[in-house]
């Protein structure tokens, strides 16, 4: 089907980089790994460049792609069974901390200890802000499936942060001397 | 479950989960492979007619090289095997020969004694 899109490679680079690179990056834990993905999803989006209907097609293809690409490094990576958070702490100098206020960092380290694809509908859900129907067509899996991935995510996300976050307040209560 | 309007901790959650920049050396990674690969000579990116046409190609002509190696290994073993035989039967001959002379010397030594 002829469409009047004129993609131009460059600036779709520039308008995404930021949504893949994170997309790789919560999913693997691993800045390097998330980088190397990242390459990959745009190299392969330039050979498809020509299929490319609209710019909505182009974000939603580099969203599934990057998470596909994202969910097959870790599957491959499982047998190693490091700890991504530690991994990517003591490897790649990577601190949550540096963008994130120390709240967000512990949630981004509590949102790693979940399991994979509650940790897929999450990240879709609050990093890109879709919708189920969107997270479903992204991650190609029936709504039924991320609606119970989003509410057993969500669940567990909120019972490990009531434990780590009085935690962290405790913690930072004793520095302050409070 | 609600997803509209968020609660509190999925505020702190939609905040806490910004998009991360990217590494300011990706893009410009990105554009050399790029680059890189486009310069690189892409045989595999012939039409997948001609790519066909060669495999057959390729195929027809290995098929042939083994059929005509099969073919002349059998006949090799056949020259071979007919040779023998011809050595067999000159053998046969020579000893046919041979006999056919003690039997000769025989006779006639068996005549002299009768005279």
């Amino acid at each position: 089907m002829a469409h009047d899109w004129q993609p131009d490679f460059e600036q779709l680079v520039d308008e995404h980089q930021s949504m893949v690179f994170s997309l790789a990056l919560r999913m693997t834990g691993d800045r390097g790994l998330a980088e190397e993905i990242a390459q990959d999803v745009f190299l392969e989006f330039d050979r498809r460049l020509g299929k490319m209907e609209s710019a909505d097609h182009a974000r939603f293809w580099l969203r599934r792609v990057a998470m596909s690409r994202s969910v097959d490094a870790l599957r491959r990576r499982q047998t190693r069974g490091t700890d991504r958070w530690v991994e990517m702490e003591d490897h790649h100098g990577i601190h949550a901390e540096e963008r994130t206020s120390p709240l967000g960092a512990r949630l981004e380290q509590l949102l790693a200890t979940l399991p994979e694809p509650q940790r897929a509908a999450l990240v879709l859900r609050y990093q890109e802000e879709l919708t189920p129907e969107e997270i479903a067509a992204a991650l190609e899996a029936p709504l039924a499936t991320v609606k119970s991935h989003l509410q057993r995510g969500l669940k567990l996300l909120r019972a490990k942060a009531a434990i780590h976050l009085k935690e962290f307040v405790r913690e930072k209560e004793c520095v302050r001397g409070v | 479950m609600e997803f509209e309007p968020l609660d509190d901790f999925e505020e702190k959650l939609k905040r806490s989960f910004e998009r991360w920049p990217a590494p300011p050396e990706l893009k410009r990674r990105l554009m050399e492979n790029r680059r890189r690969r486009k310069e690189r000579p892409r045989w595999f990116a012939l039409p997948r007619e001609v790519l066909v046409a060669v495999s057959l190609s390729l195929g027809v002509g290995v098929f042939a090289a083994l059929y005509s190696g099969i073919a002349s290994y059998q006949h090799e073993q056949q020259r071979e095997g007919e040779a023998a035989r011809q050595q067999v039967l000159t053998a046969l001959r020579i000893t046919d020969h041979a006999l056919d002379n003690i039997n000769k010397q025989l006779a006639a030594h068996g005549r002299a004694s009768q005279e």
